[in-house]
């Protein structure tokens, strides 16, 4: 990191490696700080569970009841222990994974799961990528009204029911698979809905009473999730094995983070600090990974402010969007932390941030400040194909300044893409998987030979 | 006459009661784990003491000085207490360089923890080193090296006081109000006034609690002679642009967000449980209240007992407590220490 | 937004809005199954406005919505229900913020389930520019689809959706995920699922809703799930059929 701005702008600028040197003499310094370094490991001691309720001990209580089932994250889902907020264990499953899509990122940032997916293959992680599943309807409740958290609840568990039950369908065993939700928006909303299901016995009710006629019921009960997990967790976690497979080199790259409300703001009990990633001050994940990889990930003044997305606005109030996220994010990220990128970890901020730009030139205010999700930048560094695979011809902002700042020739990756779109009229696609395997019932549902057989 | 009462903890509760007892001709032992006594006002440095103005060294070493001195009183610095037996009238403790002090009575007076600003990560400390707690202020008073931005040492011209930092927060299970630190960052901000003139001070609150007498001395002073602000409005957030802090709040008056520009924010620390009270409560078998203080069965009648029969408690131990309350409750303890003490002394003979 | 009835005619002694109908709002809002999870007391301490993204381009403070609803101002309630609970950019960070652990955020969506609920116009003006959302989400559990991602819908999102110029079928083709390979939802919802959650619509009183704020999107998004269940029960008895000719094998 450089010292330049350090240097003419004032007493420091960015995460930890800019700050200037203190004035004070090594005995000021040391009794300015020796309470802070007596203390600092006491986060976890500090906010126990006998102090902040951790919703997951009212879940084993009702299973012991006999009241609800539990879906665990089983040894075969390679768990790795993270450390949340008040240094609570969280299990992040990094094997056998259900994808759990988003319908922000599957309709209008394609790149963002098959980056996901991609890394996946990378480190010969096994998923299931199906068909049986909704959107979780939070976007559309929390922009419009409709809704409520009976079908919120009763979506949730739908969709969690199917991750459970789905390996079947390949004959393996019921809980091979374990839910990965890609939206922040499901990621928060699923567990605001698991809180009120576990605190309220007359919404359990309700919602067994419509799964039971669905027969998405395990022996009678509602299935609950151990976990909620966001894939930025799993990348997260796995972001040191995915180092080993880098190839190209990002740290003379000064990388912005937005983090999502929805990740991070919403029960926050839940997410993932870290004391190796900003000393466990600020929500870990995306941060840590583009840390791992070597960029420098630089601080601005709006880090916790939204992004505009707003729900209902980026829809029917779009000057409010766009203002917002012209104004009080990308202006500061560009001017103030003179940022190359700026990397996100959810649907909604993604797209707010990257379309909204391209207005900007009417009002003279131009940016362009290239975004994307964390695990499209983690592609790119691992070496996937900008187009093909990180699927970057979806976004506004200018990913072409980016690539070239990673030494990625855009203009020949480009060329070879409109090639491929040629072998794609020809019917000739390439996918991450067995299309087959994406079918789990109903029509086109083709069954395994292990089951075939066995009738 | 009975065996020593063991006080523990040396802070001004353990102090008072120690003297009181000393003073009364009852023997004493006072272990603390630190190595010197005089608790939080001398461990963390405290600067001019509410509400005397008195520099903390002079009043609480003076106060030190007096039990040291004392020939009724045993000092064991450095130590702990490992185990805890026996009924009131006998009870035998083994202190953690293996001696053993039979007892009449105990005393806990083994204070609080101030809150670590770490469990509120978006008011900035621990990120941006300009943003300080009101110990490292009242140490930078202390020591004599001046209020200075510790990023490069320059003296603030701006400086915000975030009060109920660790106080009145569900977000992080602590409802409750910690009591000093409203008049103590009224006094943090008249001393840092006097040091800096050119500064101005802004303190952000949800409620002044300057109770009692301290209204007129600390929170009316602070304003009329100090030219201290008082704004209210709770902090959101505390960020930087790389030149200066910024603090994202609320004028309530227009009800518009805004963000204000800072060279150092002070959080006015609250005071938690002692993080050593799950260890107190099973070694001295003592319960703790809902909050993780030692808890008092009964407020009026039996003011300075515990659970526990013969074992009293003093001080910031049982809750939030300013330094003048400890003492008198150091008082308060020693009594019913010295009455637990003849009282078995008493039976005994009969 | 167009003309509200107001509460109160200035030079008409009586309300226009009665006392009956405002105590009606109010009990929905806090007979609603969270509503005590989402407000406990206020302190007036303004952290909630000072960290919201809503404040600073609207009038609209979750300061003032929690103390309306606290102090049970019944005509302030009813008032910020014609507007202002839609500025609301639902992002939650005042709920992360409060020291009392409310939830001004939660409490807006409480207040726009019942806006509709009461057929309130605001909630109609206001889903108007969202109706094709509705209608997308509720008939097929996707709430955003590629075909809905147009220069004509989005002409401030620039001057292309892709920036290599090809027909949209292909361009999905191209994305490496077999279930992307649609334009009318962001991925292909099996069948099964789509009437699963019509099932889930009908019990949660969701299609309810759906009528009072759009009745023409109501029987529009009706024919479909008609369409999809009819569909569904000619599958499976295709497969009995084939079941039966199995057993006839």
């Amino acid at each position: 990191m450089t010292n330049e701005i350090g240097e003419n702008g004032g007493a420091y600028k960015g995460f930890g490696a800019e700050w200037n040197a203190s004035q004070l003499s090594a005995d000021e310094a040391r009794r300015a700080t020796d309470w802070v370094e007596a203390k600092i490991d006491k986060r976890a001691l500090l906010t126990t569970k006998e102090r902040k309720e951790d919703v997951r001990d009212v879940m084993w209580q009702l299973e012991k009841e006999g009241e609800i089932l539990v879906h665990r994250v089983g040894d075969h889902n390679d768990p790795i222990i993270a450390k949340t907020l008040y240094g609570w264990d969280k299990k992040i499953p990094t094997n056998n994974l259900w994808h759990h899509k988003s319908c922000g990122q599957c309709g209008n940032i394609p790149g963002y799961p098959t980056s996901v997916l991609w890394l996946m293959n990378k480190l010969g992680t096994k998923y299931l990528d199906e068909t049986d599943q909704t959107s979780c309807t939070a976007w559309n409740y929390h922009g419009s009204g409709i809704g409520n958290v009976v079908s919120l609840a009763a979506v949730f568990l739908r969709n969690f029911h199917q991750a459970y039950v789905s390996a079947k369908s390949q004959g393996l065993p019921e809980g091979t698979y374990y839910p990965l939700v890609h939206c922040g928006t499901s990621f928060g909303n699923y567990k605001e809905m698991r809180h009120f299901l576990l605190h309220s016995a007359e919404l359990r009710e309700e919602v067994k009473k419509i799964l039971g006629k669905l027969g998405r019921l395990i022996d009678g009960k509602l299935l609950i999730p151990e976990e909620i997990v966001h894939y930025s967790e799993w990348l997260h976690v796995v972001r040191n094995r995915l180092k080993e497979h880098q190839v190209i080199d990002v740290s003379n790259l000064r990388a912005t983070v937005h983090p999502a409300c929805h990740v991070y703001k919403m029960v926050p009990e839940d997410v993932i600090y870290d004391d190796q990633v900003l000393d466990g001050n600020r929500v870990a994940v995306t941060t840590g990974v583009l840390q791992t990889l070597g960029a420098n990930v630089v601080d601005y003044s709006t880090w916790y402010d939204c992004c505009g997305f707003g729900f209902r606005h980026i829809i029917g109030e779009r000057e409010f969007t766009r203002s917002f996220t012209i104004d009080r994010k990308i202006k500061v990220a560009v001017e103030e932390a003179k940022a190359d990128v700026m990397i996100g970890h959810d649907t909604g901020c993604i797209t707010t941030l990257d379309k909204n730009q391209w207005i900007g030139k009417a009002v003279d205010k131009v940016y362009a400040l290239p975004i994307m999700a964390d695990c499209q930048f983690t592609a790119l560094a691992l070496g996937a194909h900008p187009y093909k695979l990180a699927q970057l011809h979806w976004h506004a902002s200018p990913f072409e300044n980016l690539l070239e700042k990673m030494g990625i020739d855009w203009e020949k990756a480009k060329a070879e893409f409109t090639d491929y779109l040629e072998e794609v009229k020809q019917g000739r696609i390439e996918t991450l998987y067995d299309p087959k395997r994406a079918i789990t019932s109903g029509p086109g549902y083709v069954k395994p030979k292990v089951l075939a057989g066995g009738e | 006459m009975s065996k020593p009462v063991l006080v523990v903890g040396g802070g001004p509760a353990g102090l008072s009661a120690a003297r009181a007892l000393a003073d009364a001709g009852q023997a004493v032992v006072l272990v603390d784990k630190e190595d010197r006594l005089g608790g939080a006002p001398i461990l963390s440095g405290y600067a001019k003491l509410v509400p005397s103005h008195e520099w903390a060294k002079d009043a609480i070493g003076g106060m030190v000085s007096g039990v040291e001195g004392h020939k009724m009183v045993t000092v064991k610095t450095g130590t702990k207490v490992d185990k805890f037996d026996g009924d009131p009238g006998n009870f035998v403790a083994t202190l953690s360089d293996g001696s053993k002090v039979e007892a009449s009575a105990t005393i806990l007076a083994t204070g609080f923890t101030h809150f670590d600003s770490v469990n509120k990560p978006e008011w900035g400390f621990g990120t941006y080193p300009d943003v300080v707690t009101t110990t490292q202020v009242e140490q930078m008073l202390s020591t004599g090296a001046g209020v200075k931005c510790p990023s490069d040492g320059r003296e603030p011209e701006r400086v915000a006081i975030l009060l109920c930092v660790g106080s009145r927060d569900r977000q992080i299970g602590r409802e409750w109000c910690s009591k000093i630190c409203c008049t103590v960052s009224a006094n943090l901000a008249m001393e840092i006034r006097e040091q800096l003139p050119n500064c101005n001070v802004y303190i952000y609150y949800m409620d002044i609690r300057t109770f009692g007498l301290y209204e007129g001395e600390y929170y009316w002073a602070s304003q009329e002679e100090h030219k201290v602000k008082y704004i209210k409005a709770r902090i959101a957030e505390v960020t930087s642009d790389g030149k200066r802090l910024l603090v994202k709040g609320e004028d309530t008056l227009v009800k518009r967000p805004i963000s204000i520009p800072f060279d150092m924010v002070v959080h006015a620390v609250g005071m938690d449980p002692n993080v050593d009270n799950m260890t107190l409560s099973a070694i001295f078998n003592v319960d703790l209240n809902k909050y993780g203080y030692i808890g008092k069965p009964s407020t009026y009648a039996h003011m300075s007992e515990t659970s526990r029969p013969g074992v009293f408690v003093a001080g910031a131990a049982t809750g939030p407590e300013t330094i003048d309350d400890s003492i008198a409750q150091g008082k308060a303890a020693a009594i019913a220490a010295l009455i637990s003490a003849s009282s078995t002394v008493r039976e005994a003979a009969e | 937004m167009g003309v509200h009835p107001q509460i109160a005619d200035p030079v008409s002694p009586a309300p226009q809005v009665s006392r009956e109908k405002l105590e009606e709002i109010f009990d929905d809002i806090r007979g609603h199954a969270v509503y005590h999870h989402e407000i406990h007391g206020c302190l007036n301490c303004g952290i909630c406005t000072a960290t919201c993204p809503s404040a600073h381009y609207y009038d609209y403070s979750p300061r003032e919505i929690v103390q309306l609803l606290w102090t049970e101002n019944l005509e302030g309630i009813y008032d910020a229900m014609q507007e202002k609970i839609w500025a609301c950019a639902q992002c939650y960070t005042c709920a992360a913020r409060c020291p009392f652990e409310n939830s001004p955020g939660g409490l807006v969506m409480i207040m726009r389930e019942v806006a509709i609920k009461h057929d309130m116009e605001s909630a109609k003006e206001v889903l108007r520019p969202f109706s094709r959302v509705l209608l997308k989400v509720i008939s097929t559990g996707n709430q955003l689809a590629p075909n809905m991602i147009t220069k004509e819908a989005f002409p401030d999102w620039g001057p292309n959706v892709s920036k290599v110029d090809a027909p949209l079928n292909i361009l999905r083709k191209a994305i490496p995920m077999p279930t992307m390979h649609t334009l009318d939802t962001a991925w292909i919802v099996n069948l099964k699922t789509s009437v699963e959650l019509y099932s889930i619509w009908e019990a949660t009183g969701v299609l309810d809703q759906l009528e009072t704020v759009d009745e023409n999107l109501f029987d529009v998004v009706s024919d479909v799930m008609d369409e999809k269940r009819e569909e569904w029960e000619d599958w499976l008895e295709e497969q009995e059929d084939e079941d039966d000719e199995d057993d006839d094998d």
